[in-house]
């Protein structure tokens, strides 16, 4: 790896440029931005999962005084141009498209589902005038189900598809399938359910849309993670174009992927705003975030394995069944990702797969860090059942099955190589940090006194961008862009699409950008969140640290090309024999020559140079992933459930990783931190719950539950050292690990320690009461 | 409409609330002072946590009209303006938090916290702040910055 | 989820709230420590016409001993019962039970009085209360009333105060010189309703249980005595045998709610967990004072 200069920045734990604002209240979220005369927007919305809409009276409500207008989903479709859902649009979907209205005009489709908008002096009176829409339903039998889904008889829940699936099935085969599960010692089935559960920042949805008359610009102030993509949607359903929309966005609250793309609240408040022709803010309240933003990860699986008597996985045949719920937004694409990583880090020869999409009146299916994460939850769950079975230790049949690293790289039955991956070292490095022998040994003592104690494994890897693809970069997230500027005032400026939500890009991009131009960590300021300014970009899918970090490196080094050759002119020295440190440019070797790049900023802003001179100091930089590469990991967890309560204790919790190299290890570290304690969240506290009549029931804090800093024990965190594959950039995302493998790390451990019960766990949720229901109904082993 | 006269970050703010309106709502809305963070209306997050007469509440489990005569304390008025208090400052050694919604309601809650337990360990930290909710730290970090400020405390 | 209209009325005493009981009766919501009014409020399944807020009442705040009975204000914040040293020395149960009340923002604003007067059955002050008899004055224009608790709890979230009554305290006995109290529970995170807690009192005398209180939260849509386990623990030694027993007694008749966080017999089988431990732990704690 080449050698920066002054390798100050990158690599060390800089304190966050976002935190004087942060730590103080001066953060700036969209519920926090005050336009004159602006008004506030509340949603009439449905009590009913499934229900056609037969009269809507808004009189009462239009009568409130404070209340300024309220708009039916008949009114907003005649001011609105009909399309798909922006990310959909973006994203590719395939498949039969449903067709609905922006909110509810001829029926209902889930719980919450809206059907009127309300903009009032205040959120206070918009809610008072929501309680005084009266809407006339005729109840229809709800799909709340898969089973109900696949079941011709429902009705559907979108008339123009005629039933409910919203991607039909189809199968891939990769390898012989059919010889490898022909030819195995032994072939295990289980069924696998993943259940449903979301996102739930602490900052929900929210937006502000006001017009300009004269100018017939839009304006919305987002909470997004992407201001293009945001301003893509907003134009569209104006009708209008994308020149014409102005998105800003300031700090945001967290997302993990739930503000991605535009919701149709958020479209609604765009057209209602053009309507009234004043400012409308939309900010979500809890029980709508819980109840009608979306949710993710209710699938289901049926498997079947393929295995060798020794241990060795050689096949895997998987059914998926994913429920989109109403709307469908992504959910659809989410199996063909799954097919393609199911294989995971492993030399798996064989892999059918097959899934099908159903739409169910429930939330729609929202992207939730990781949208993918089934895939190792049901491989690595899949593997400890297997052991058991075979009588085998859960970090040897790993280490069987681990795909060796070679030249070339080995490459996944579904196609994508493994370069770089280093899992079965993290699998070592794992257990030796945990010293396995000595827990089973401490585990065996415990028993005897009646506590219970398990140990839980698992591994996984993300594409983090991802290897180099042999097509090249393809899709909105195959390249990424970079504007960058030295400013007058001696500041290098990145005009960057990332939008962080707690990704602290404003502090490791200007690490990068400091090393590579040569300028101190205050002296870079990182501009986001205005789509008038900055290139095209989101933040998603764990891939800023490469491909942002990449672009950042590049262009700055673009940059400081640029601006030595115009201080060539001013110093008349030769480009190649100048530098820069510290913020000065000088000639090599001699200190009295030194100019601020401030000076020599104002120098080139001053006009004076002739036609061979360019005096721009600003860069358009690109850059495609390089080589890209994978992330991964391997967890453990040791645990102690409480059998008479079904409490569950994690008491260890310990994360070997890989993620190339680290801009800023606190912010890593972080990271990782974060997704596993969503994904310890997910198994032990967190359900999105529906009855069978489709009315939600977990929409406040206090039945959707979050894990507190009780429930999170210290995690430790070891980082391997990694296998460099370019000469620059080796940074991998990291966004999405966590959550992706702590689920599996910890519904393995919480098994082990219910050996001795028999217990076999084919789910992912266990709070206490299905716990003591496991126990019960299995067989002492 | 009720008057009301409230002392908050050491100022003294006459206003005329709805009995309705909540304290939360009146701090960010009628103050503007948005500091202080609405997470979920129902007291179950603690983001909107601020200091009355002396102790950490829930300002959105609160009315505006019941801090009438009290005195307020927001996370705007925890340090001088531009500065970092002791335990802010820790926090960003630390490296406390990412998105930085929660935050200003720990800051409060673990500054009354520390307030009155200067000596607390890592357990009770813990405990104290287990009404706060943080979706992206997992809140280890979180930890270590109020135990660096208990450990800096105790070395002034 | 913003509050709906309400009018508001502020008391400066105890009369101005009574008066004020009588016109608007059950038009009326009093607000209190507003921890759990308000969030009702917030998702708008209250609706009351007039807020009478007693927070200005001062007379109702405090704590005292006199002729072995403890008398706590109505408004005494939960916060300053849980720091009380009175407390602590004579009514043990109930200060092992407050440091479980939700967070301390929560014990902050909380009120002795607003949480019996709420009486949610999954909260802890109501097993108390009914555990040990306290007993409730409340006051109309008509005077005062004392209610004793197996009374006061009628149903979900209803007690025996009448539209214009006001609760101004609450009364508990001191408890006896070997006493150990233990109030456990089952909740889904630290500082959560319960799904089933047991707020338990045991008196021994010269090493036998001479008095023994047993009262569950989270089984019933009030707390519940069991007394047939209390009747076959007085007399005896305490012992996991006499514990075991007891749990069987006290959940044999038991047919708790399901929810989102437990199934009935979920919640029957950790009631009967709690009794052996609760004991248990009382009985630790009443060798400790001894």
């Amino acid at each position: 790896m080449t050698q920066i200069a002054a390798e100050r920045y990158t690599g060390a734990s800089v304190k966050r440029s976002e935190d004087p604002r942060i730590l103080t209240g001066g953060g700036r979220y969209v519920a926090d931005v005050k336009l004159p005369g602006m008004l506030h927007a509340a949603f009439v919305r449905s009590p009913l999962a499934h229900a056609r809409v037969l009269a809507v009276d808004v009189s009462a409500a239009r009568a409130l005084p404070g209340v300024v207008a309220v708009l039916t989903g008949a009114e907003l479709e005649a001011m609105t141009v009909p399309g798909p859902d922006p990310l959909l649009a973006l994203m590719g979907g395939g498949g039969p498209t449903p067709e609905y209205t922006l909110l509810a005009t001829d029926k209902v489709r889930f719980a919450g589902d809206p059907v009127a908008i309300v903009v009032a002096e205040s959120r206070y009176l918009a809610e008072d005038g929501c309680e005084l829409v009266e809407v006339d339903y005729a109840d229809l039998p709800p799909v709340v189900s898969a089973g109900l889904a696949l079941d011709a008889g429902s009705p559907p829940v979108f008339a123009n598809l005629g039933d409910n699936i919203v991607g039909p099935h189809k199968r891939s085969e990769f390898g012989d399938v059919a010889g490898t599960f022909a030819a195995a010692d032994r072939v295990a089935e289980f069924h696998i359910d993943v259940h449903r559960h979301q996102n739930v920042p602490m900052e929900g949805r929210g937006c502000i849309v006001s017009h300009d008359a004269d100018s017939g610009i839009v304006t919305v102030h987002a909470a997004t993670q992407s201001v293009h993509i945001t301003r893509m949607g907003v134009a569209m359903r104006l009708g209008i174009e994308q020149d014409k929309v102005r998105v800003l966005a300031g700090d945001i609250g967290g997302s993990f992927g739930l503000k991605i793309g535009v919701s149709r609240e958020e479209l609604a408040v765009a057209a209602a705003s053009r309507a009234v022709g004043r400012p409308v803010k939309w900010v979500e309240d809890r029980s709508e975030n819980l109840s009608a933003s979306g949710h993710a990860r209710e699938e289901s699986f049926d498997v079947r394995a393929a295995v060798s008597k020794d241990g060795d996985l050689l096949g895997l045949d998987v059914k998926m069944v994913i429920d989109t719920g109403a709307y469908p937004v992504m959910g659809t694409m989410v199996p063909a990702i799954i097919e393609m990583m199911l294989p995971g880090p492993y030399k798996l020869a064989a892999l059918g797969f097959e899934s099908t999409a159903v739409t169910t009146n429930k939330a729609s299916y929202v992207a939730y860090r990781g949208p993918w994460a089934s895939e190792t939850f049901v491989r690595e769950r899949v593997l400890d059942l297997l052991a058991k079975d075979l009588g085998l230790d859960p970090l040897e049949i790993r280490l069987r099955n681990v795909a060796p690293r070679t030249d070339p790289p080995f490459t996944m039955i579904t196609g994508r190589p493994l370069v770089g991956v280093t899992t079965k070292e993290s699998l070592e490095r794992v257990a030796h940090a945990v010293d396995i022998p000595a827990f089973r040994r401490r585990q065996a003592e415990e028993r005897a006194r009646g506590r219970y104690l398990g140990i839980g494994l698992a591994t996984f890897i993300e594409g983090a961008p991802g290897p180099r693809s042999p097509e090249g970069p393809s899709g909105p997230m195959g390249l990424e862009f970079m504007r960058l500027r030295l400013a007058e005032d001696g500041v290098v400026t990145l005009f960057t699409g990332q939008m962080p939500h707690g990704q602290s890009h404003q502090t490791t991009l200007a690490q990068i950008a400091a090393d590579e131009f040569g300028v101190p960590f205050e002296q870079v300021r990182v501009v986001v969140g205005d789509s008038d300014v900055v290139p095209f970009g989101l933040t998603g899918g764990s891939r800023s640290a490469t491909m942002t970090g990449g672009v950042t490196l590049h262009g700055a080094r673009q940059l400081k090309a640029k601006v030595l050759e115009f201080a060539s002119h001013l110093m008349e020295a030769s480009a190649r024999d100048l530098e820069i440190v510290d913020g000065e440019v000088l000639v090599r070797g001699d200190p009295d020559s030194a100019m601020t790049v401030a000076e020599v900023a104002r120098q080139a802003a001053s006009g004076q140079f002739g036609s061979d001179v360019d005096p721009d100091l600003a860069v358009e930089a690109s850059y495609d992933g390089g080589e890209g590469g994978w992330s991964g990991g391997s967890h453990c967890a040791i645990v102690e459930v409480d059998v008479e309560t079904g409490m569950v204790k994690v008491e260890r919790y310990v994360a070997a990783e890989d993620c190339g190299a680290l801009i800023n290890p606190a912010v890593v570290e972080g990271q990782i931190r974060g997704g596993i304690a969503q994904g310890i969240g997910a198994v032990l506290l967190e359900r999105s719950a529906y009855d069978q009549d489709g009315n939600y029931q977990s929409a406040t804090f206090m039945d959707y539950l979050l894990p507190t800093a009780c429930d999170i024990p210290r995690i430790e965190i070891e980082h391997l050292e990694t296998v460099p594959l370019d000469a620059d950039v080796n940074f991998r995302g990291v966004g999405e690990g966590g959550m992706i493998v702590a689920p599996p790390t910890v519904v393995n451990a919480i098994e082990d320690a219910l050996t001795p019960f028999g217990v076999r766990i084919y789910e992912q949720h266990l709070p206490p009461a299905r716990i003591l229901e496991l126990i019960a109904a299995s067989t002492p082993a | 409409m009720v008057d009301i006269t409230v002392r908050v970050n050491g100022a003294t703010h006459a206003g005329s609330v709805e009995p309705r309106m909540t304290l939360s709502d009146f701090l960010r809305d009628d103050l503007d002072l948005t500091g202080t963070h609405v997470g979920c209306e129902h007291g179950a997050c603690g983001a909107c946590t601020v200091i009355v007469d002396g102790r950490a509440v829930r300002s959105c489990l609160m009315l505006a009209v019941q801090a009438a005569g009290s005195e307020v304390t927001t996370i705007e008025g925890l340090a001088p303006e531009g500065t970092l208090g002791p335990l802010q400052q820790a926090m960003r050694d630390s490296h406390s938090f990412q998105c930085g919604f929660c935050t200003p309601g720990f800051v409060m809650q673990a500054s009354a916290f520390l307030s009155a337990h200067p000596d607390a360990g890592e357990q009770e930290i813990r405990e104290a702040l287990s009404g706060n909710i943080c979706r992206c730290t997992g809140y280890q970090s979180i930890i270590d910055g109020v135990l660096l400020a208990a450990r800096r405390g105790r070395e002034a | 989820m913003k509050l709906p209209q309400v009018e508001y009325e502020a008391p400066t005493t105890v009369a101005e709230a009574v008066d004020l009981l009588a016109e608007h009766q059950d038009e009326a919501s009093v607000l209190a420590g507003g921890q759990s009014l308000i969030p009702l409020l917030a998702l708008r399944l209250a609706r009351p016409a007039v807020l009478i807020d007693i927070n200005g009442l001062g007379e109702l705040s405090g704590i005292s001993v006199t002729d072995g009975l403890v008398t706590i204000g109505a408004m005494t914040r939960e916060y300053a019962a849980e720091e009380s040293r009175t407390v602590a020395d004579t009514v043990p149960l109930l200060a092992a039970a407050l440091p479980l009340i939700g967070h301390e923002a929560i014990r902050s604003r909380g009120t002795i009085g607003g949480s019996l007067a709420h009486a949610d059955p999954a909260a802890e002050l109501p097993a108390v209360a009914l555990a040990l008899d306290a007993e409730f004055v409340v006051r109309s224009q008509s005077g005062d009333r004392v209610i004793p608790a197996k009374e006061w709890f009628e149903g979900y979230l209803t007690t025996l105060r009448r539209p214009d009554e006001i609760l101004v305290e609450v009364r508990f006995p001191t408890a006896g010189p070997v006493t150990g109290a233990a109030f456990q529970e089952v909740a889904r995170r630290h500082g959560d309703f319960a799904i089933v807690g047991l707020a338990v009192s045991l008196a021994l005398t010269d090493g036998v249980i001479s008095d023994a209180r047993l009262a569950f939260s989270g089984i019933a849509d009030v707390p519940v005595r069991a007394a047939d386990a209390e009747d076959l623990l007085v007399g005896e030694r305490p012992s996991p045998e006499l514990f075991e027993e007891a749990a069987r007694r006290a959940t044999a008749g038991i047919d708790p709610p399901a929810d989102l966080h437990g199934s009935s017999e979920y919640r029957k089988k950790v009631a009967a967990t709690l009794v052996r431990r609760g004991l248990q732990a009382a009985a630790d704690n009443a060798h400790e004072r001894e």
